[in-house]
């Protein structure tokens, strides 16, 4: 049917995608007006990136159709989406740091016109536009001496530099102030009166009821809702973003807790990141979960805890010592172990053997003199923890990089279970991970649990963090916001805290 | 099944595949054998002697380049380090015993690698830009403290290295087992001590390293220590094959070990490597000198062919990635 909607600007029907066998579009549809603005919800996960990345030609859909003004349109390349007046803010930020604030903001147009740099037009062109949004940055300056603030700005200006028909705002006001947000709202309503529209993506629900039209919600890859702002409220959209039911992925198990707290943070805050008074302790046998949104510095607090950050202030106690974590070398000797969130850059040597990926954390126990490793040692001790954790592979000499992504994560687990941890950070147990392995690293957590080990697990993955956590502990903004004991545990308490709100009656 | 989940690597069998993964050493075979044919004399003890006299300064020095290597870095400053500390050994062996003059020297180039060290792992500084650095400086102050001319060294009593330096073995030359011992040394480092496998893990990812628990830094300070250690033997080689020490001494040097490490296979970005590929490809290198002056073909195509050479081993690596 070509008889297509004149009232929308664009009508995105049927999209579906899939990578390999994870289907994570599902026949979606959304319809934006022009001079709209449009919120997309949905959990961490739940597909709005992937829709947004084939809206502009970062990705291309298995099925479906994409109209702009009634015509049908296919970018191939994120440069295909521009020129049709399609323009993405991305969450993470993609300026050039060592260019000018102008010179990133015309990027895109610097090779296509002349063969000269008409830098007074581009200053000027840029200050102009820079200054029409109602802050002040200096064009000429450079974006390393940005800060995060005048970055996220310098994105939208460089999006609006381009005339788009189309605005994606993806979580733009996640490093704003109050006053900053404002600013920003006031242009929206202003690029919403010129025609343009725009689709606002954001876990901050007040502002969604603050500047939105229209609200569609996705869950699990399919639409759950659609509906004018003005016909539904807070409620009914976390009812939309959750609802789905436990599945029976989680073993059960007999909680044997500590009397007194095996580890404990005391307002630890980061030099760094956004890390700030950050206060908890964990009991030896207790699986604790952090829950938050993305970049509400639950990494962060991990990475600060293991040592990996600089600390700014606050202590950490061992079994009631104080402990001083300045480097991972630290927390390695206090027996603390990170499974990074990030097993590929972070965790694994990929082109090396499971068995090297291993032992690097054990070597003081399998080698001898003059760091001579004990062959014999070591090839038992990686043997039993292949058996153990049912690593699936053909020896314990083969390649990392060729395992899947389940037993990779085990081999980063199996690190830290080589050196009987006393506290293990686990970020993201199962990003990436099959079913199967899945249950397997869960009843991997609890027996590490069972045999006394304080076990420290961040997830975005509600149900999961629900299913195998004794309490949860939900962040927002670098501190933490909430604790949910196991009788509170459900998706809209968690969501309610990540996004600043109290509980329920 | 845990067969169908990962296939190990290589398991199909046929001749194409193992010439790939043995490259180095298929490379270095058909070499000799090609040299065989075309020339009467390669054969020859004094010739093979010969040989590995000429290529054991550089194959030391290309195994401090690997353990660099290893760890994704680079040392340009070996070959004006063995220049510097050639001159230095003359030098010292003039004022000092034999014993305490090698020492002395080993404890000098242990102390100009510890500066590139220091540069590359606590200052952040890119480790092309700190050698390079160390490399004009090595050079200028060898031409300083020889003031410009090689500094030949007397021959004093019974001990002296010229002696040492010039003699057999059960028919292989002293240095040559020097180096050779180096190699086998680095060989068991690599694989069974830890010093090894972490210098291979660094390489092969730093961050995961630093997370896990290993003081990186360290690591990466005393590779380069090693290296200005291991350049400090190739000087005293070298210098006491010829009786001097000259500030021209190991000119491009680093380059020819750069090459000699590549054509064993090892990655530049770190984390892959071997002693005993390294050992192939300096023989790799030096045999084709050999053969090109034996069959007296003028050094600049004996330049292209070496060239060559190098493109042709890592592109055959490019399959072995495959």
């Amino acid at each position: 049917m070509q008889n297509a909607n004149k009232d929308y600007r664009l009508e995105m029907t049927g999209i579906s995608k899939s990578f390999g066998i994870v289907s994570v579009l599902e026949k979606v549809d959304l319809k934006v007006k022009p001079g709209e603005i449009h919120a997309l919800l949905g959990e961490n996960g739940a597909g709005k990136s992937t829709l947004m990345k084939i809206l502009s030609g970062v990705h291309q859909k298995d099925a479906g159709r994409v109209l702009l003004n009634g015509k049908e349109i296919n970018p191939k390349n994120t440069h295909d989406g521009q020129v049709l007046g399609i323009n993405v803010v991305y969450q993470e930020l993609s300026l050039v740091n060592d260019l000018s604030v102008a010179e990133n903001i015309y990027l895109h147009k610097l090779g296509a016109s002349q063969f000269w740099m008409n830098w007074k037009k581009i200053n000027a062109d840029a200050q102009a536009l820079i200054n029409s949004l109602g802050f002040e940055i200096d064009v000429t300056a450079k974006v390393s001496h940005l800060s995060i603030v005048q970055k996220q700005i310098v994105e939208i200006a460089k999006a609006l530099s381009e005339d788009p028909k189309v605005l994606v705002l993806d979580e733009p006001t996640t490093v704003f102030d109050p006053t900053d947000t404002q600013k920003l709202f006031d242009n929206l309503f202003k690029l919403k009166e010129s025609g343009i529209s725009i689709i606002y993506i954001s876990h901050h629900l007040e502002e969604i009821f603050k500047i939105a039209d229209t609200v569609t919600v996705l869950r699990d890859g399919k639409i759950s809702g659609s509906q004018p702002i003005n016909e539904i409220d807070t409620d009914g959209v976390i009812k939309l973003m959750i609802g789905r039911e436990l599945k029976d992925l989680y073993p059960p198990r007999t909680v044997n807790v500590g009397a007194t707290p095996i580890f404990e943070v005391k307002n630890l805050t980061a030099k760094d990141t956004l890390v700030k008074d950050v206060s908890f302790s964990v009991k030896g046998g207790e699986v604790l979960g952090i829950a938050g949104l993305g970049g509400s510095g639950r990494t962060e607090t991990a990475k600060l805890i293991f040592g990996a950050d600089q600390k700014k202030s606050g202590q950490l106690f061992l079994k009631g010592k104080e402990i001083k974590t300045n480097s991972p070398v630290d927390a390695v000797g206090y027996e603390i172990g990170l499974v990074s969130e990030n097993r590929k850059e972070e965790g694994l040597f990929l082109p090396l053997s499971i068995q090297e990926n291993i032992s690097v954390t054990n070597f003081k126990a399998i080698a001898g003199k003059f760091g001579f490793v004990n062959k014999e040692k070591e090839n038992n001790n990686i043997q039993n923890l292949i058996e153990k954790l049912n690593i699936k592979t053909p020896s314990a000499i083969s390649p990392v990089k060729n395992l899947s992504g389940g037993n990779q994560q085990k081999v980063a687990l199996a690190k830290w279970l080589s050196i009987d941890s006393k506290v293990i950070l686990i970020d993201e147990p199962t990003r990436g991970v099959d079913v199967g392995a899945k249950v397997e690293i869960y009843h991997l957590i609890n027996e590490l649990a069972k045999n006394g080990v304080g076990v420290i697990v961040i997830s975005s993955d509600m149900p999961e963090i629900m299913g195998i956590a004794d309490r949860i502990l939900v962040m927002k903004e670098g501190s933490i916001y909430g604790e949910l004991s196991k009788a509170e545990f459900s998706e809209e308490n968690i969501l309610r805290y990540a996004i600043g709100k109290p509980l329920k009656n | 099944m845990a067969s169908a989940l990962s296939k190990p690597q290589n398991s199909s069998g046929g001749i194409l595949p193992f010439l790939i993964k043995y490259n180095t050493i298929f490379i270095f075979v058909l070499l000799v054998i090609f040299s065989a044919f075309i020339s009467d004399v390669f054969f020859t003890s004094v010739n093979l002697s010969n040989l590995l006299k000429q290529v054991s300064g550089i194959g030391i020095i290309s195994i401090g380049m690997l353990i660099v290597i290893l760890t994704g870095g680079i040392d340009l400053s070996v070959g004006s380090l063995v220049a510097l500390l050639a001159v230095a050994f003359a030098l010292l062996v003039n004022i000092f015993a034999l014993p305490l003059a090698i020492l002395i020297t080993i404890m000098i180039g242990f102390g100009l690698g510890s500066v590139s060290g220091y540069l590359v792992a606590y200052q952040k500084m890119a480790p092309f830009i700190a050698t390079l650095a160390l490399m004009t400086v090595a050079r200028g102050l060898g031409f300083i403290y020889s003031k410009g001319s090689p500094v030949t060294f007397e021959t004093y009593g019974g001990l002296h290295i010229s002696n040492f330096a010039n003699n057999s073995f059960l028919g292989i030359p002293n240095i040559a087992i020097v180096f050779l011992i180096i190699v086998l040394l680095t060989m068991v480092m690599l694989r069974y001590n830890v010093f090894g496998r972490i210098i291979i893990a660094i390489g092969s990812n730093e961050e995961a390293s630093r997370l896990s628990g290993i003081k990186v830094n360290k690591y990466k300070f005393l590779v380069y220590a090693i290296s200005g250690a291991l350049a400090a033997i190739a000087a005293i080689v070298v210098a006491g094959r010829t009786n001097l020490g000259s500030p021209n001494m190991g000119m491009a040097w680093e380059l020819d070990a750069i090459a000699a490490v590549v054509i064993g296979g090892a990655s530049l970005n770190g984390g892959k490597g071997s002693a005993i590929n390294t050992l192939m490809g300096v023989l790799i290198l030096g045999l084709i000198s050999n053969i090109l002056n034996l069959l007296n073909v003028p050094s600049y195509p004996q330049q292209v062919v070496k060239g060559g050479i190098i493109i042709f081993a890592v592109l055959l690596q490019r399959f072995e990635n495959k």
